[in-house]
């Protein structure tokens, strides 16, 4: 079994992939789009240690031990193929642009001292913001192991000692429909409130506790279930996310409670499923756009082999304090693969 | 307007020749607050806004309505008053936030009939800060008007439309062709009495040789005479040498003819001030805002009637160029250069000649190939520590003359002060202002945005502010690059005046906004950080293209909807201008490369920070404010006003705005102010009102 951390790098100047498509309102584009072009730079970083013989950050002894298992193609074949961008990176080894970090492979690999991570100034100017997903199909009781992954690699990437506020999302929850009332309603069904509680008291007020979360958040909360789930909390959260088709139409009844409890109700835009199992295995298989680091069947493409299961994915933000300027901000997404 | 200090100022023939004095002791100025300030670091985001107020008289039943001259007693009044907002307390925000806002503060203006209001301190970014821009103008809306008269009321009209016709239209009244203005239209009187500004107006007429000519195409309809003849001007005035302009050809067909400073300062605008973290990042939102000027300019169009004609063109900036340009014949290229320095392309007031940030994205093809700078002063900055971009800066803004000198200040220096800088500096009217540190250092490196019209009404005005800050913080997160080269901002400026720019015209706009596509591992700093980062400066540079790949041709719904909303949304372009937006149409309307547009680009930043609801909805209404001026399904105030005055049963389709039809105009004006007072919609007033709804919309 192998662990995988994919990371999408600071994506803040990421170009149009990350721009919102008119009548969008919730969506994945940015995580994969990311991705994707995240692990596109990395290769054509690799092949530019190549091209430039600079061989400095990532091409320590994987560069030789890459080309070597490559066998018949030595180095100057794939910088030949440069110019064809894509195509050409598809074929590289993944020993070339990924790396293995005690018991995860990490896609790309990271170098966490690199230009485009840490702060540029002390993290007490920056609001951080971390956001959680649970993802379906996972063990609720692995919850708590993932959280405390999840948002040690954000406090890495950023070199900051807590977050300023983490949000959980658990899977299942959302605001259907377009009228509200209905979607509050229907709600209050949704997700499974035994499953939450016990997360939220193993795993992230523990992280509260601990220091690492100063203020803590849940999406997608009916006024149900958020009245149900207060009484049952030793740490309250201080806010509650909510995605509605228009933001001036909040359910009545989650107002009136979020003013009661003291709870801010904030806008998010993230679909709660945010990395389905399939999209995974298309941003990392030998598709179109894919990585190319799955082994494939079909083609009898050499690579990673066994099934693939998205675990969660963190989402985080640093947005300088009193200037309101986004620094950073980026993913970082786990996934566990089965040894066939 | 800058700093009203009091003193002998001096007339022209003597303030000329202290012309060289006062450069050079404001350059010796300018270099101390440069060494005090540059290394300023670490800055908030702090902003202002200023709205500015046209002073009218009018009652329901009094068919006349007049601009009010009474400016000083009203600010007097103001200022005397202790306990300010006491009659004014404003709803109390839905989510119960206390503003922490001191009274707002008032200030004179060049015209005697007009005010201006600021928050009592700047506001931050926090976004609950952003929502109560709009209560805090009305807030300063309703506390001038409980300083006024009864029937006086505060307008936001850029311009009184007939300001300079013949007859009454100031209370109190004053015959024109006073010594000063010399203005066969407006007298002296229509300026602050405060010496400055009846100085700056008399001495850029002594310096020009002239008076101001103000000249606007006026608009043809089906029973205007054609040539048209300006019938207000009078050829036969012989009091002042000035009176032989318009014999002399001042006055030609076509144009309504305006002859003072008044028709161009007496308008009024919406101007934002934003605080930089440091000089590089000031550096950098003056430039990434400056190709933004033309196009905000032209979306927030709202002048189309002058000296009681409609005007062909939609927006107040030329004008105002017009007014202030004090550039003699020489400066001009009427005649050969003698006694001057060099030709000056440029009015003092004018769009932007420079870039100023050190910027690696800035080509050196997208400065001014035609700038002109006085090299003694450029060398003295260089010599002084100062870098050559920003030096070339300063050199370019006082190629000018100060205007109005006071011999008191001219005794000595005194470098704890920056009189004589902000003297030249504050004269230089163009459509940003980048703004050094006071003297004592206590504010940071600031940047003016200039261009936008004021709006009618303080939910549009705070919907303009509030984008426009954004827009910032959007620009400084994502890195945005909006270069293209001045010459191009420039050509931008004059489309903007056409009539319904906004929809019928297209502008330069640079493609793609982004930075190239860097590896991640070698991403740079994207808050601006003052040291370069030695892994970008390393790496081998981008080649670039040719410039003219860079930009291309785009409507205004495109750039602010983004290519697919304009697509879907062409908008709804009024037929008459149809056949002009055809003049400079390629086969294929939209271009291949989609556009992201600035409001997707501000709505995917508000999904990177934590929003509550009622904040996220009460931007949506002003991003939706803006996203309909742009795609045509709301009109600008250009547009309501021309639809008004069409529709008026006293209207005689010759281009003519009489009395009636500005009485009543101003009274829907006040109308809709004292809805929006009384924290009502507008519904009611929609059958009164013609064309209301598509002027603010159905949302309030």
């Amino acid at each position: 079994m192998t662990k995988l951390i994919l990371s999408t790098g600071n994506i803040i100047s990421g170009g149009p992939s990350i721009i919102r498509k008119p009548g969008a309102f919730r969506s994945n584009l940015e995580l994969t789009n990311s991705l994707r072009s995240h692990f596109l730079a990395a290769k054509e970083d690799y092949l530019d240690t190549l091209d430039h013989g600079d061989g400095d950050g990532d091409g320590d002894g994987d560069v030789n031990g890459a080309n070597g298992a490559n066998g018949a193609a030595p180095p100057l074949d794939v910088v030949v193929d440069d110019n064809n961008g894509p195509a050409s990176a598809r074929r590289l080894p993944p020993s070339a642009w990924t790396s293995r970090e005690n018991d995860a492979l990490y896609v790309p690999s990271i170098d966490w001292s690199g230009e485009g991570y840490g702060l540029q100034e002390e993290p007490a100017r920056y609001d951080i913001t971390a956001k959680i997903f649970f993802l379906p199909g996972v063990p609720a009781a692995q919850r708590a192991q993932h959280a405390r992954d999840a948002l040690s690699h954000v406090l890495r990437v950023l070199g900051a000692p807590a977050v300023d506020l983490l949000v959980v999302s658990f899977p299942g929850l959302s605001f259907e429909g377009d009228c509200e009332w209905e979607a509050d309603r229907r709600n209050s069904v949704q997700g499974s409130d035994e499953d939450e509680v016990a997360t939220w008291a193993e795993g992230i007020e523990e992280l509260h506790r601990a220091g690492l979360a100063k203020r803590l958040g849940v999406a997608e909360y009916g006024s149900e279930k958020l009245a149900k789930f207060l009484q049952r909390v030793q740490v309250r959260p201080a806010v509650n996310q909510v995605n509605l088709k228009n933001c001036c139409n909040v359910p009545p009844p989650l107002l009136k409670l979020a003013k009661d409890e003291g709870i801010e109700l904030l806008v998010h835009s993230d679909c709660t499923d945010i990395l389905p199992k399939g999209t995974l295995r298309e941003l990392l298989g030998h598709g179109l756009g894919g990585a190319g680091l799955l082994a494939d069947p079909e083609t009898g493409a050499p690579g990673l082999e066994g099934d693939l299961t998205p675990q969660w994915v963190v989402k985080y933000t640093a947005v300088v304090r009193d200037r309101g300027v986004i620094e950073n901000k980026g993913y970082f997404a786990g996934a566990l693969l089965h040894d066939p | 307007m800058g700093l009203l200090a009091l003193g002998t100022a001096l007339d022209w023939p003597d303030a000329k020749k202290q012309a060289r004095l006062v450069r050079e002791w404001g350059i010796k100025q300018l270099l101390e607050i440069w060494n005090k300030a540059k290394g300023k670091e670490r800055d908030a985001m702090l902003w202002g806004d200023e709205v500015e107020y046209l002073v009218v008289t009018y009652s329901k039943d009094d068919p006349k309505v007049l601009l009010s001259l009474r400016q000083a007693d009203i600010l007097d009044a103001l200022a005397q008053d202790k306990s300010l907002a006491q009659r004014c307390s404003p709803a109390p925000d839905e989510s119960g936030y206390k503003s922490s806002q001191p009274p707002p503060v008032f200030h004179p203006e060049f015209g005697r009939f007009m005010l201006e209001a600021t928050p009592g301190k700047p506001w931050g970014i926090e976004f609950k800060e952003l929502l109560e821009v709009e209560s805090n103008m009305k807030l300063r809306r309703c506390i001038a008007k409980n300083h006024m008269r009864p029937n006086e009321y505060p307008i936001t009209l850029t311009t009184f439309p007939r300001i300079g016709s013949p007859g009454v239209f100031t209370d109190p009244y004053y015959p024109v062709s006073g010594p000063k203005l010399r203005s066969q239209f407006v007298p002296d009187e229509i300026a602050n009495p405060h010496i400055r500004f009846p100085t700056l107006a008399a001495n850029i007429r002594s310096r020009r040789g002239r008076k101001v000519q103000v000249n606007v195409p006026v608009f043809r309809d089906e029973n205007t005479p054609w040539p048209w003849k300006d019938p207000t001007v009078n050829y036969d005035l012989h009091q002042w040498p000035e009176d032989d302009d318009v014999r002399n050809g001042a006055a030609p067909d076509n144009f309504i003819h305006m002859d003072a400073m008044a028709f161009g300062m007496g308008s009024c605008c919406l101007q934002i001030t934003f605080q930089a973290k440091n000089l590089t990042e000031g550096r950098q939102m003056y430039d990434q805002l400056s190709p933004l000027g033309p196009i905000l300019l032209a979306l927030t169009a709202a002048t189309p009637v002058y000296k009681g004609f409609l005007a062909d063109t939609d927006v107040r900036w030329n004008q105002i160029s017009k007014a202030v340009d004090d550039r003699t014949p020489e400066e001009l290229g009427e005649k050969p250069l003698e006694k001057d320095r060099w030709r000056i392309p440029k009015s003092r007031y004018a769009s932007n000649s420079t870039y100023i940030s050190e910027d690696a994205r800035l080509r050196p093809e997208y400065l001014d190939p035609d700038l002109v700078i006085d090299e003694n002063i450029k060398q003295q900055l260089l010599d002084g520590g100062m870098d050559d971009r920003l030096a070339t800066h300063f050199a370019h803004l006082f190629i000018r003359d100060p205007i109005v000198i006071f011999a008191e200040d001219l005794e000595e220096l005194d470098l704890s002060k920056t009189d004589h800088f902000e003297n030249l500096q504050s004269t230089n009217w163009q459509h940003m202002r980048f703004k050094p540190p006071p003297a004592d250092n206590s504010i940071g490196w600031r940047v003016e945005f200039r261009p936008m019209e004021i709006q009618i009404t303080d939910f549009e005005n705070a919907a303009f502010s509030v984008f426009m800050v954004l827009i910032t913080r959007v620009i400084l997160s994502y890195r945005l690059n909006f270069y293209i080269p001045i010459k191009k901002v420039d050509e931008n400026m004059e489309t903007a005046h056409a009539r319904d720019a906004v929809l019928t015209r297209r502008f330069y706009f640079r493609r793609n906004l982004f930075p190239p596509a860097t590896r991640p591992s070698r991403r740079g700093s994207p808050s601006g950080s003052s040291t370069p980062t030695s892994a970008a400066a390393s790496r081998p540079p981008t080649p670039f293209g040719p410039v003219e790949d860079e930009y291309r041709l785009m409507t205004i719904n495109e750039i602010i909807n983004g290519t697919a909303y304009a697509r879907a949304n062409p908008g709804n372009i009024p037929a008459c201008a149809a056949a002009a937006a055809d003049d400079d149409k390629d086969s294929d309307e939209y271009a291949t490369d989609d556009f992201p547009g600035l409001i997707p680009l501000v709505e995917s930043y508000l999904d990177s920070v934590n929003v509550d609801v009622t904040t996220r909805c009460r931007l949506a209404r002003y991003l939706d404010l803006i996203r309909k001026r742009a795609s045509g399904e709301l009109w600008t105030a250009a547009r309501w006003i021309r639809n008004f005055v069409a529709s008026h049963p006293e209207y005689k389709r010759d281009s003519a705005v009489g009395e009636e039809i500005t009485h009543d105009l101003v009274g829907a004006v006040v109308k809709i102010a004292e809805c929006e007072a009384r924290g009502e919609g507008w519904k009611d007033l929609v059958g009164e009102i013609p064309g209301l709804e598509k002027f603010l919309g159905k949302a309030r």
